[in-house]
């Protein structure tokens, strides 16, 4: 073989290319030797480097009075006020999970677990997202079952509740699932922030946690590349979690940093001890010096490449002061864990690697961490280039209003969620008041007595009608939700799912999706202060729907009062608070094997005043609350969202001469397509004629709202004027079909 | 002994033990930290709580390592001295390892994990836990009153053979039982007691039903104070 071939081979195994080679020379003066290779092909991956997306990233709206921390650190910090801070973020693990269902899943809850407690925060509350493919695909049944295994296998036993979800099915996951977890952690009042900067010449780097295996070895790589046909080939990259020792690490964790014993801290995720130390360095300007033959291995034989790049799970890398470690030596040991020293902290900025008595590898930390490639990836500015031509006649075609609304709430895409949530503990750490069966998870804050609402965005369908509008509406929907049961939308975290970055088309969407998200996002006030990037998201040339997953958390004065999503009495009023912007047909056309149609526009600037007039209407009022129920119109318009709120025993009756006064001609078609944006409220009894004159005085220059009563509550019927009426019953028996009884309907057909 | 003192139990992998503290706070009690690996003063304590979690991660049986940790030994003796001890989801699986219950629990019938909120009523009375329920259901309609709690748990389907389940049905030993069974437990079983009714078990959690706002308050009376 020529050297040239040698080359070609090894700028392959470590999936760099001739140009990074260059940068790499250039920044180290010499060429990589050794280890070097492997640690640029981590660090240097996407994944790792954010390489095609950062420039990108920079310009997103990430700052607001009460953020402490945003990206940087491994989880955004919000102020709440009254002492109360929340660490949050959402991140990827979509290729471990297609590889290996459980155990992707599972380490994905467990990494996004570590990103949390490693700021001193204890996480109260998890939340999935996850797309799907076609039931029908193969392996899809498998895969879900072993995702929502793994997610709750590891979650219950941890001890975090899973408080909230969405799950999506469309043909472009098929060969590529998304399962993005979320975590949100609390500091108390008199909780450290601690951050991941080392710092202090001399200190200790101290490594706490599981031993390192050969799991993971160039995953963080691995993540970065489009899938092949030899994807199972890859099961061995794929990390093994123990949420037992996890929650051992959180407590004994938790200890050290409440007695103060540690500098820095930071978990050993993407890349394992290699991102972890060389981050740390970077960001505190300084140097380590770090024993490779200190490192704890679960097997000798393991070269220094594996150990630099072992993603085995439970791992964490501290910084303490020397006098310090035996504290914390005996904080781990009484929970069963071990810590031990592996090197220390210089003043020189240069991460120097010692094996077996020799200086391995001797690198400044930002060439790898700060100086990583950065892309301008081709993308053309967004004019509705993927829109599909969108005029005003969006046609589901439908005509029996309720057999058609029967079948939403019985398939897949419109059926209850519950054989996955139930799976699920949904309420240890008893701070629970709403759970998954709801469009808003609540956790109440145990000093204050406030609520924390949490909700997830982005729909794949708007996205697939439109990136912009899509992105736009993947803050907008879940902002809009939140304000509905009363909750002050206060910041984002989002995981950036897309295909091939290197494809102009893949790249004009995340541009133009992420500069919409990012506009909504100042828009509300809402900044987005954490997340990541999944690229490459393509098997076999075959692209995923663009989905920027999204995770919003909220704040409301108390628990009391608030809004149901159902409705719970006959007599109340019903009312439509409407932003007329834009209509799609969306998900309804799709279920009926149409293009995605629409018209029309979003505007973030008349959302967000509209997003603080509901909040006012449904929020901890001095006067007493207004409103009985509420929910946001979402995928398959106004029938099946009142089908949703007729789960109980109470349906309603909706006057069609009302509907006619906004829409204009009605027909059973108009009842499943999506009006951007549509509230349904009720009344508390008594109090319409103060719920109408608070909107007339709130509404203020918001001009194109209206807000008019469509409707009264009834016994169990749910009646569309004469254009569908259905028993309460029969919509409740179709949606308690659930999930996987309709997967495997459909499978069957 | 202060009278409202309630020592809790913490192994590896408890995770309802905060929850349980909390609880106990709630309804006026004074919970203490009792840790796995220390023997403990029996008489100290007016009651014990063994909380809910995956102790040692149940990778062996659901509560068999537990079973046998060195603080258990202290809760045996607490048992005999007739402290009442209260087992909670994976502390009532603790308590059966333990043999201080009778019966064993397993797997779920669906082999699944199951989350949700179930209707209870109760048997029989319970001196120490909640038996002021015990005393508003004996001046109801007894077949009338349902107690909701929450559950959430993989191994909390009871079972007992014919010749024990007969036992417990002749001393008044099933403390409470499912209005709908929920995992395919023996004769609807949620709740037991030992012969002496001094030590009680059941899979809801009481602690996460301790107010409105928690979706419902019957829990409380598992944490006043009976006696």
């Amino acid at each position: 073989m020529s050297r040239v071939d040698n080359l070609d081979e090894k700028l392959k195994k470590y999936r760099l290319n001739r140009h990074e080679l260059g940068l790499i020379t250039e920044r180290l003066g010499r060429e990589p030797e050794g280890v070097e290779w492997a640690l640029f092909s981590a660090l240097w991956s996407e994944h790792c480097s954010y390489k095609s997306s950062k420039v990108h990233l920079k310009k997103l709206f990430n700052k607001s009075k009460r953020v402490l921390e945003s990206f940087g650190e491994n989880a955004g910090v919000v102020d709440l006020g009254a002492g109360e801070r929340i660490a949050f973020k959402i991140e990827s693990h979509n290729h471990p999970s297609f590889i290996e269902p459980y155990q992707g899943a599972a380490t994905g809850v467990g990494g996004i677990l570590r990103d949390i407690f490693t700021m001193g925060a204890r996480p109260i509350a998890l939340a999935d997202y996850l797309c799907f493919g076609e039931p029908a695909a193969p392996r899809m049944r498998a895969l879900m079952d072993g995702v929502v295994r793994g997610i709750g296998g590891y979650g219950n036993c941890v001890g975090v509740p899973t408080v909230t979800g969405q799950t999506e099915f469309h043909e472009s996951y098929n060969s590529n699932i998304l399962v993005n977890a979320m975590a949100v952690g609390l500091f108390s009042p008199g909780d450290r922030i601690f951050l991941s900067k080392a710092r202090g010449a001399g200190n200790w780097v101290v490594y706490a946690g599981a031993k390192t295996g050969r799991d993971g070895v160039h995953g963080a790589s691995m993540a970065s590349e489009s899938f092949g046909a030899d994807s199972a080939a890859k099961r061995p990259t794929v990390q093994i979690g123990d949420p037992f020792f996890e929650k051992l690490l959180i407590e004994s964790c938790l200890e050290v940093m409440a007695q103060d014993l540690v500098v820095a801290i930071q978990d050993m995720g993407a890349a394992g001890l290699t991102s972890s130390s060389f981050e740390m360095a970077s960001k505190g300007q300084v140097g380590l010096r770090l024993q490779l033959d200190d490192v704890p291995l679960r097997d000798p034989t393991m070269s220094p490449e594996e150990i630099l790049l072992s993603e085995s799970q439970e791992r964490m890398l501290l910084i303490c002061e020397p006098e310090k470690f035996s504290a914390i030596q005996a904080i781990f040991h009484r929970w069963g864990l071990d810590a031990c020293k592996i090197g220390e902290v210089q003043d020189e900025r240069v991460v120097e690697l010692r094996w077996h008595g020799e200086t391995i590898s001797r690198i400044d930390p930002d060439i790898l961490v700060e100086q990583a490639p950065q892309y301008m990836r081709a993308f053309k500015p967004w004019k509705a280039l993927h829109r599909v031509a969108g005029e005003a006649d969006v046609k589901t075609g439908v005509e029996d209003g309720a057999r058609f609304l029967r079948s939403l709430l019985g398939h897949v895409h419109g059926t209850s969620r519950s054989w996955i949530y139930k799976q699920y503990d949904s309420r240890v750490g008893a701070k629970t008041v709403r759970d998954c069966a709801e469009s808003v998870a609540i956790q109440r804050l145990p000093d204050s007595g406030r609520g924390l609402g949490i909700v997830l965005g982005c729909r794949p369908h708007m996205m697939r009608w439109d990136a912009r509008e899509g992105g736009i509406d993947a803050v907008a929907y879940p902002a809009l939700e939140l304000a509905a049961k009363g909750f002050e939308p206060l910041a984002v975290t989002d995981c950036l799912n897309y295909g091939n970055p290197e494809k102009e088309h893949i790249m004009s969407e995340f541009v133009a999706s992420v500069e919409a998200m990012s506009t909504m996002c100042e828009k509300l006030d809402t900044p987005i202060i954490s997340g990541n990037v999944s690229f490459y998201n393509e098997t076999m040339g075959r692209n995923i729907t663009s989905t920027p997953a999204t995770g919003l958390v909220g704040l409301r004065d108390h628990v009391d009062a608030i809004p149901h999503g159902v409705f719970t009495r006959e007599g109340e009023a019903v009312y439509l608070l409407r932003l007329p912007m834009a209509a799609v047909g969306g998900a309804a056309q799709e279920i009926t094997g149409q293009a995605p149609t629409g018209y029309g526009q979003l505007e973030p600037s008349l959302i967000a005043p509209f997003a603080r007039l509901l909040r006012v209407l449904t929020g901890a009022r001095n006067e007493g609350p207004l409103v009985s129920s509420s929910r946001v119109v979402g995928k398959f318009g106004l029938a099946y969202a009142l089908a949703r709120m007729c789960a109980g025993v109470v349906g309603c009756r909706i006057e069609e001469d009302a509907l006619k006064t906004i829409r204009g001609d009605l027909t059973v078609d108009d009842l499943f397509r999506e009006h951007l944006y549509e509230v349904i409220l009720t009344a508390l009894p008594g109090r319409e004629a103060e719920l109408e004159a608070a909107v007339r005085e709130l509404r203020g220059a918001l001009t194109m709202a209206s807000f008019v009563r469509i409707g009264r509550t009834i016994g169990a019927q749910l009646e569309i004027g004469s254009l569908l009426k259905a028993p309460v019953a029969s919509l409740a028996e179709s949606y308690q079909t659930g999930v996987w009884a309709a997967m495997e309907k459909e499978v069957r057909a | 002994m202060s009278a409202r003192k309630v020592g809790v139990l913490r192994f590896p992998g408890t995770n309802c033990d905060r929850d349980v503290w909390q609880a106990i706070e709630m309804s006026g009690g004074q919970p203490e930290w009792l840790w796995h690996a220390d023997l403990f003063d029996p008489s100290a304590y007016a009651r014990l709580i063994l909380p809910g979690g995956f102790s040692y991660g149940d990778y062996l049986r659901s509560g068999a390592l537990a079973a046998r940790a060195k603080a258990m030994q202290s809760v045996r003796e607490a048992a005999e001295r007739g402290v009442p001890v209260l087992g909670i989801c994976n502390g009532f699986q603790i308590l059966t390892e333990a043999k201080l219950l009778p019966g064993a629990l397993i797997k779920n019938e669906s082999l699944r994990f199951n989350d949700d909120w179930v209707g209870l009523r109760m048997r029989n009375s319970c001196r120490y836990f909640a038996s002021q329920v015990a005393s508003q259901v004996a001046s109801q309609a007894r077949s009338a009153h349902v107690m909701r709690l929450p559950i959430a748990h993989a191994d909390g389907r009871y079972y007992a053979e014919d010749d024990e389940l007969k036992r417990l049905e002749d001393n008044g030993q099933i403390w409470l039982t499912y209005e709908k069974n929920p995992n395919g437990s023996i004769a609807d079983i949620a709740g037991v007691m030992n012969a002496s009714g001094n030590v009680a078990a059941l899979m809801p959690h009481p602690e996460r039903a301790m107010a409105d706002w928690m979706g419902g308050h019957d829990g409380l009376s598992f944490f006043m104070h009976g006696e």
